[in-house]
């Protein structure tokens, strides 16, 4: 009677653990996910903003083509290259950033600005993707999410690898 | 504030609302910021008297004092205290909730359990590695997963949480008004050479007993120095512990207000911070910062990092009275150091602005809000569905 009962709770316990669990991971998937739609759409206006730099007055020609072969690379990559891509715009910006502290006339001066305040924006979201990713990445090692594959046909996230210094 | 679109927002705040504490004023200035800038905002706190309540705040019960490190921490737990909490997120339809320390067994954590949707957190403790929170880790865990974006206060308080709890931060600093102390004007009474000290001075921590034996060394290299104590507690203790020929040199002055505390801080010569542990962000520092008054802190290391490693002022060896002292005359008999490091201090203070730090407050609730829909509560019913539907997928 008594090890009937303690049997029962035992279950009880567990179907509640299962799903507390299940509930967890696609909680940390739905981060993983959110994170990287903000971080992408982030990007893809900073391409856009690089891109416009690149057709105005700013750049000259060489830098322009840079920025641009940049600029769709960035916006092209897969998933797996992106963080690369991503890296080589911002070195292509930087040096853009570089030499253009001085005399450069308000339009472009309004893009450059926009341009600081997105990258702040930029840094922002990759320090909330990466740990939603790590976090991801850790509790899905853990046996009970592999012996009951609680992550179902999920794909495990990307790292995304972006260098701090660059940008 | 360029951002046009006005959000629904939640702070939640673990400590009494009533009791004087560095959460407490970030929580009510930052409300207040919000609400200034036309959003709409909900605090819910713990408090001991319902009725002086600014109209933003909600009360969650009567705060229950706890010991915790090294203070008496009024919180507030409990399943009257969670139906309410559950209340208040139902009825609010918030667009982000922002919850603080909710690694303390407090409303927040319970806010933190019950919700999801758009979440942010506030690390505001810094403390030394305790086996205590290993312990609780894997309670703690998956509910501080739940929140989309994770912020710490200091480097210091970001070290507390990735060691303890395995997870980032993004920095963003407490928020000070720098404006109110940049315009603080100098009073007579308070000017000379005079180091100032704000704080709750009976608590060890805060470190008077550190700038008070400095004293008789100082006093000898510097024969007109005076100490001035704002704050409030009971003198009597600490007038006994000194030398009856330096008396005549300490002043109390007892709990200053807002505009005394501008004025006070621009006037003295030096304004010292001798903690010798316990703080994670030092926000009377930074005021003293954007009052412009040079400053000399101990080098815990929320002070460490607040001062730039010294380029914003000087440092001294925590609870060495010695390096303190010589800091101090060092100061006092150089007026050029004086004013690089005032200007240098109030440069510095522009990073901790309430106008810099809520914009970056800001746009984390904007990446929190990405993709999800407006706070609820957390439903256990979905999950059942969830499992069910996928254990059959599997089969």
């Amino acid at each position: 009677m008594k090890s009937g009962l303690v049997f029962g709770l035992t279950i009880l316990f567990s179907l509640w653990y299962l799903t507390f669990s299940a509930t967890r991971l696609d909680r940390l998937h739905h981060r993983v996910e959110t994170s990287w739609a903000n971080l992408d759409s982030l990007l893809q206006r900073r391409a856009a903003i690089a891109l416009e730099l690149a057709r105005s007055q700013a750049a000259d020609p060489a830098s322009a083509l840079l920025l641009t072969a940049a600029a769709y690379q960035a916006r092209e990559a897969r998933i797996e290259e992106r963080s690369q891509a991503e890296s080589g715009l911002s070195g292509a910006l930087g040096l853009l950033q570089n030499d253009l502290s001085s005399g450069v006339d308000s339009a472009e001066q309004s893009l450059l600005r926009e341009l600081e305040n997105l990258t702040e924006k930029v840094r922002i979201a990759i320090a909330i993707h990466v740990d939603a990713v790590n976090s991801t990445r850790e509790v899905r090692k853990k046996w009970i999410f592999k012996v009951f594959r609680l992550a179902g046909t999920a794909p495990l996230p990307v790292t995304y690898e972006f260098e701090h210094d660059v940008l | 504030m360029p951002n046009l679109k006005k959000l629904k927002i939640g702070l939640v705040c673990p400590y009494g609302w009533d009791a004087p504490g560095g959460v407490q004023n970030h929580v009510r200035d930052l409300a207040e910021y919000l609400i200034e800038h036309g959003h709409s905002v909900s605090v819910l706190a713990p408090t001991a008297n319902e009725e002086i309540l600014p109209d933003y705040v909600v009360s969650a019960g009567k705060p229950i004092a706890i010991p915790y490190n090294g203070a008496v921490a009024r919180v507030l737990f409990g399943p009257i205290a969670f139906s309410r909490v559950r209340q208040w997120i139902a009825q609010g339809e918030f667009d982000v909730l922002h919850l603080h320390e909710p690694a303390i067994p407090s409303i927040s954590l319970l806010a933190c359990w019950a919700a999801e949707g758009p979440m942010v957190g506030t690390f505001h403790a810094a403390a030394k590695r305790q086996k205590v929170i290993f312990a609780i880790g894997p309670i703690l865990e998956p509910v501080i997963e739940k929140l989309s974006v994770r912020i710490a206060v200091s480097e210091a308080s970001r070290l507390t949480l990735t060691e303890h709890l395995d997870t980032d931060a993004i920095v963003i600093p407490n928020g000070v008004y720098a404006e109110r102390f940049r315009n603080g004007s100098a009073q007579e009474q308070w000017s000379g050479e005079t180091i100032g000290f704000i704080g709750r001075f009976e608590e060890p921590r805060k470190g008077l007993s550190v700038l008070l034996e400095a004293l008789p060394i100082v006093a000898r290299f510097v024969p007109n120095v005076r100490v001035l104590v704002a704050g409030p507690g009971d003198t009597e203790e600490i007038y006994k512990d000194i030398h009856p020929q330096l008396r005549s040199r300490i002043s109390f002055l007892g709990r200053l207000t807002e505009e005394d505390k501008a004025d006070f801080l621009s006037s003295v010569s030096v304004y010292v911070a001798p903690n010798t542990g316990g703080e994670s962000f030092g926000i009377i520092l930074a005021e003293a910062m954007a009052a412009g008054a040079p400053v000399i802190a101990s080098d815990i290391p929320a002070f460490v990092s607040l001062l730039g490693e010294g380029r914003y002022g000087s440092l001294f060896a925590t609870e060495d009275s010695s390096d303190l002292a010589k800091k101090i005359i060092d100061l006092l008999r150089d007026d050029p150091a004086r004013k690089r490091l005032s200007l240098a201090a109030q440069e510095r203070s522009k990073f901790f602005d309430w106008d810099t730090v809520a914009e970056q407050i800001f746009s984390v609730y904007e990446m929190a809000m990405v993709g999800s829909a407006t706070v609820r509560l957390a439903s256990d019913s979905r999950s059942w569905g969830r499992l069910l539907g996928r254990e059959g997928e599997n089969s």
